[in-house]
């Protein structure tokens, strides 16, 4: 999930991909082409996209995407699964990419996981706690970093394969 | 490489190792962890920021673990081994 939020984010802070939710005066570096209609494989892979997120219109960097529907096809479908309910809840999930988002810096991240936290159930409470988080853990990540300090636990053996 | 010296816990001050006591509690590991003691090398720092730690880390709207995992992917995201 960290992974596949880090590059979304970082293909739509590199093309400047226009904010999804917020105000924005971005303008994409290079079109946003209109995916063909004619073509019944896409519409159906970006109904799935619309219906996943609740939105209206598929999502800018998506939509960029839609120039390779192979590409699209899969990169979507292992997006899917890393934001499906499983032992992790898919709210727990966004609030992570939201957290992700907001230490790499990317506007567009931070906008789109944070409507979508808010769209599955985050109170302003839950946001103003997982915001001081952020803060926190920037502020040690930070000073471990600067003095070089070694990890507390000794490294584990490697466990069991995910494969 | 540690650019410090990283205190031990008998070099605190006994409320800087009583707040220490009280961080192995809260982690359930028998130790403190190097960031506490090294925090608390400038106590002015140290003790104000153990005390919004502790107060941000607690269960609340969301809870202890899903904040731990939201530590986790800003240590990830910022490449922190610590």
């Amino acid at each position: 999930m960290a992974g596949v939020t880090h590059a979304l984010n970082t293909v739509a802070d590199g093309l400047r991909l226009p904010l999804e939710f917020s105000t924005s005066s971005r303008h994409p570096v290079a079109p946003l082409l209109d995916p063909p209609t004619d073509d019944r494989e896409m519409q159906v892979l970006l109904d799935d996209i619309r219906g996943f997120y609740a939105v209206e219109h598929v999502p800018a960097v998506f939509r960029w995407m839609a120039r390779d529907r192979g590409f699209l096809q899969s990169y979507w479908e292992a997006t899917r699964e890393a934001f499906t309910d499983h032992t992790l809840d898919r709210l727990t999930k966004e609030i992570l990419a939201f957290a992700a988002s907001m230490t790499a810096k990317s506007d567009y991240g931070v906008d789109f996981h944070l409507r979508e936290a808010h769209r599955l159930g985050l109170t302003d409470q839950g946001l103003t706690e997982a915001v001081e988080v952020v803060q926190l853990f920037n502020t040690v990540t930070k000073i471990a970093d600067t003095l070089g300090l070694q990890p507390d636990f000794p490294a584990r053996p490697r466990g069991p394969s995910l494969g | 490489m540690e650019i410090v010296h990283v205190s031990d816990v008998h070099e605190l001050t006994p409320e800087d190792q009583k707040f220490c006591e009280a961080t192995k509690a809260w982690f359930k590991i028998d130790f403190v962890p190097k960031m506490s003691r090294v925090l608390l090398t400038v106590p002015e720092f140290g003790r104000p920021y153990g005390r919004a730690s502790r107060r941000a880390m607690s269960d609340g709207a969301l809870s202890r673990g899903q904040k731990e995992l939201i530590a986790s992917i800003v240590s990830a995201i910022n490449v922190c081994e610590y």
